[in-house]
């Protein structure tokens, strides 16, 4: 793949990209084919040999300008301006958008002239006087536009030349312009931050002085919200709804108060009756939130739309000190994309650089060593774990070859490359950790129990024997699969067993990751959730959880037993060892009706506070049942707003995959047991 | 002497206050026709054979009382808010009250709220173990006319009511009465008429009506026993029967079970 990648070259791969895009948004071959057609000489690419900020600074000239005079602000990406690139972008990154609003490029000049001379310098010049250029070519379209609030808006471009953001619908602006040059510059996967934490001050001032009131600040994020979702078709990764734009709410203070506002309920209001699954939105939980803030966000979360998503600041801040982040740091936590956590402004933090796939080694194993001389079950955990470790020792190695796209506008936002004169993709910013995700650890776990219960302790099957099964996917031995499927003691259930099977596993890649640096100097981490549970199990064999061949593997922190109750497998959750490099995002997924929420709201409300203080690490909700899914897939005209939550992000149902489709139909019968 | 149980569910939500764990025990005196447990009516270990699922098995499974604390008490901590605590359901459960005493002794020490889910039509004796461990009663109300429910579910309504003047005089006040309708059975003009009778003399806090669905029909199948054909009552008729209690100042509400 990565040979096949070199030879086409990263840029044209992105321009076809861009027609699979197109498609994405005309879902009709022919109308993809004539806009392309129409639309070629709109492509535009600047040289590579240019130094990267020219590079940008020239796709921001270039960049056609579209002052739409139906929308409150102003936000006009060029799709067909495609800054060239050679190497892995960094993605899923969040500027810290407090340094948008409290600055100017007055201010980011004087920082610069700081730099004493070199690419790096340079660089960061060409950029900044890119986006004086682009500023200066919006002001004379608004000029020129019929908008009856030219003034206003022009004013708020010119200031982000001179000062700081003097109001919230200011603020909103600016953060949304900043926003568009992060897309135009070919980033993707771009977070928002905390924003309702960066905008408290400009908020309540504006309320204070009388120049806003609450529903008018509602409107505005609304429109925000509204302008954000606009090319959903365009910022989605690999599947349409997964652009990585979150919005982090809420959080615990180093005081030990609960930070919250106003504006922490209008953002989840707005998503609530927009009913969109872009933006989407992650709350910082603590034992101490007010209850009526997760009343809200549980009516949000009734909606269907997958979010806000629970992250846990009791449990997670600490883990992150201990991990070496400094404490206010700490205390600022936004996420990657989905939810793994880094340093706004702070971080390079490539949090999703890939999943370790606990089942590669594991059959490795079963395939390389003589089963029938396996004595005790204690023999073959040790084996794998040995396997594991040459597989994870492999893994670091692969990833320390990834070579990163210079991005001089993610380093003029970032903490330490100033001063370090370099750019973010070399270790300019102050954390530079690579983080990786975890998929299959449910089935190893349960695969491991599994040959422990019947092969060791209840000598019902020989390992050898049970692994011819295997072998042969199964085939006309259902009964086995049953058994394997329904033996209760697996992961997601908080059976002593299972979570120290679990921990002495993550322990394992622990170690092994604590024992090694980056080649950006940075560490390693980990975490239990990854969005890969469908590409990586394809072309991968059945496995002795009952699994069969390509069969998808388990869901983040889930169960694949029918009916478990949610106490059950936040229990098990809150029991699984964090610490250490564990905490690159732990998210509990479970599937739940519409119905059931309606019924129980209360008793929900509670359900999760209590939660909260049991110590989960991060939760979300699939709200959905599967007769509205299985209706949906029959009849998607009648189902074109559905809604589901595919790993970290949100998408309408028919938009996705038939394997994912299925897989949320298989989920949601077992939820409601109607199937093993 | 162990307490024999078909299934634990916890984060239970229907069966009382607060988040709760339900124990549902094997075994019960009454055979009601609509019953959603059949697996629980006889006491001894019940096969089963799903034939979609190609699961089988046995319901039930002998608990000491400690193991079943110990199963309790993994969700102990939902339970702290709104009185979350234990719920025991059955089959009938004070069937089981002797073997279950330690076990209720355990829980109240440590303070978990306690409650019985019974149809109340066994032996007064078995009552008065259970009366001082029990902070919520959910008691069924099913056809109250002492012949039919003779005839059809095998009950003694004399001794139903025998019991429930026992709770009165013990100054208990009974937290929901449950009525099951279906129209075959309950939901007869002169079963209404007695229903409004009895509630006007309990002391309680809620009544709950419900609608009889036939949900565990594969349940039936899968331990051999073909379930009685019932219709379901319309909504409009459930709403009809909530109307008429109402106006008989009777604090009802609709529950979908």
């Amino acid at each position: 793949m990565e040979t096949i990648k070199k030879i086409i070259g990263k840029t044209n791969i992105a321009r076809i990209r861009l027609i699979y895009l197109f498609h994405r948004k005309y879902k009709n071959i022919w109308k993809t084919l004539i806009f392309s057609i129409q639309s070629i000489f709109n492509f535009y690419t600047p040289s590579k040999k240019l130094l990267k900020g020219e590079q940008i600074r020239k796709v921001f000239n270039k960049a056609k300008i579209n002052i739409d005079t139906n929308n409150h602000f102003i936000y006009t990406l060029d799709v067909f301006k495609i800054v060239p690139r050679e190497n892995r972008m960094i993605d899923n990154l969040t500027i810290d958008y407090s340094k948008v609003i409290h600055n100017s490029l007055i201010n980011l000049k004087k920082d610069n002239l700081k730099i004493t001379s070199g690419k790096f310098k340079d660089s960061q010049e060409q950029l900044i006087l890119g986006i004086e250029e682009y500023i200066n070519r919006i002001c004379d379209k608004i000029t020129k536009s019929t908008r009856k609030d030219k003034k206003k808006l022009i004013n708020y471009f010119q200031n982000i030349k001179t000062k700081e953001a003097t109001s919230f619908e200011e603020a909103l602006q600016r953060i949304l312009f900043f926003n568009q040059l992060i897309w135009q510059s070919g980033l993707c996967l771009n977070g928002l931050g905390r924003l309702d934490k960066i905008l408290d001050k400009l908020y309540k001032q504006d309320i204070k002085e009388k120049n806003l009131t609450v529903e008018k600040a509602k409107k505005l994020i609304k429109d925000f919200i509204e302008t954000l979702h606009q090319n959903f078709w365009f910022k989605s990764n690999s599947l349409l709804g997964d652009t990585g734009q979150i919005i982090i709410l809420g959080g615990l203070e180093p005081n030990g108060k609960y930070f919250y506002n106003d504006l922490t309920y209008l953002f989840i209001e707005v998503l609530h009756d927009l009913s969109l699954p872009d933006p989407k939105i992650l709350l910082r939980v603590a034992k101490n939130i007010p209850k009526d803030l997760m009343e809200v966000s549980l009516k949000c979360i009734q909606t269907g739309i997958g979010c806000p998503l629970f992250s846990n600041d009791d449990v997670i801040i600490p883990k992150l000190i201990d991990y070496g982040y400094d404490k206010k740091d700490a205390y600022n936590y936004a996420t990657s994309a989905c939810w793994e956590p880094f340093i706004p402004g702070k971080s390079f933090d490539q949090n999703n650089i890939d999943s370790i796939v606990y089942m590669e080694p594991f059959l490795k194993m079963i395939d390389s060593i003589e089963l029938d001389n396996v004595e005790t079950f204690e023999q073959f955990l040790e084996t794998y774990i040995q396997f594991l470790q040459d597989y994870i020792l492999e893994y670091i190695e692969k990833i320390n070859s990834i070579e990163w796209e210079e991005s001089p506008l993610l380093s003029l936002f970032t903490e330490n490359c100033n001063k370090n004169a370099k750019d973010i993709a070399y270790g300019g910013a102050k954390y530079n950790h690579y983080g990786f995700t975890s998929v299959s650890l449910s089935n190893v776990v349960n695969s491991l129990y599994n040959i422990k219960h019947f092969v060791f302790d209840k000598k019902t099957y020989q390992l050898s024997q049970i692994n011819t099964l295997r072998q042969n996917n199964y085939f006309e031995n259902e009964n086995i699969i049953i058994d394997l499927k329904k033996q209760p003691i697996r992961y997601g259930t908080d059976s002593k067993e299972i979570i120290e099977l679990t921990n002495t596993i993550t322990k394992k890649v622990n170690d092994i990751l604590n024992n090694h640096v980056n080649k950006l100097g940075g560490k390693f981490k980990f975490g239990l959730s990854a969005p890969s549970y469908i590409t990586k199990s394809m072309h991968v064999a059945a496995s002795f959880d009952g699994r069969k061949n390509d069969d998808p593997f388990g869901v983040h922190i889930s169960s694949d037993k029918a009916s478990v109750a949610y106490t059950e497998l936040i229990q098990f959750a809150s029991k699984l060892d964090y610490s250490s490099s564990r905490f690159n995002g732990n998210v509990i997924d479970f599937m739940i009706t519409p119905s059931f929420i309606e019924n129980n709201f209360d008793k929900m409300v509670n359900f999760l506070i209590l939660s909260i203080s049991l110590g989960f690490f991060q939760m979300q909700m699939n709200v959905t049942s599967s007769d509205t899914l299985i209706k949906a897939k029959a009849n998607p005209k009648q189902y074109e707003n559905l809604i589901v939550r595919v790993w970290g992000f949100s998408a309408y149902f028919n938009d996705l995959p038939e394997n994912y489709k299925n897989l949320l139909i298989e989920r949601a019968l077992k939820n409601e047991g109607k199937s093993i | 002497m162990k307490v024999r149980v078909s299934n634990i569910q916890r984060f239970s939500l229907h069966d009382g206050p607060g988040i709760r764990t339900t124990i549902f025990l094997k075994g019960c005196n009454l055979n009601c026709p609509w019953c959603a447990n059949p697996e629980n009516k006889s006491y001894n270990f019940t096969e089963y054979y799903n034939q979609n699922t190609k699961e089988k098995g046995i319901f039930g499974k002998d608990y000491t009382c400690d193991e079943l604390f110990n199963e309790i008490m993994k969700d102990y901590d939902y339970y702290t808010l709104d009185n979350g605590g234990v719920t025991f359901s059955g089959g009938e459960p004070l069937l089981q009250i002797k073997a279950m005493l330690p076990l209720l002794k355990k829980l109240k020490e440590k303070k978990i709220n306690i409650c019985f889910e019974t149809a109340l039509q066994v032996q007064t004796e078995l009552i008065q173990e259970a009366v001082d461990y029990v902070n919520e009663w959910i008691i069924d109300m099913k056809i109250l006319d002492a012949d039919e429910c003779k005839n059809i579910l095998n009950g003694d309504i004399e001794l139903y009511f025998k019991n429930l003047d026992f709770l009165k005089y013990k100054n208990i006040t009974i937290d929901i009465f449950r009525i099951p309708f279906s129209n075959e059975y309950t939901l007869k003009d002169n079963n209404i008429e007695l229903l409004i009778k009895a509630l006007k003399k309990y002391n309680y806090k809620n009544v709950e009506i419900f609608k009889i669905h036939n949900l565990a029909l594969s349940k039936y199948q899968s331990i051999g026993i073909e379930p009685e054909e019932l219709t379901e009552v319309s909504d409009e008729m459930l709403e009809k029967v909530y109307k008429i209690f109402k106006i008989s100042g009777i604090n009802v509400k609709i529950i979908n079970i």
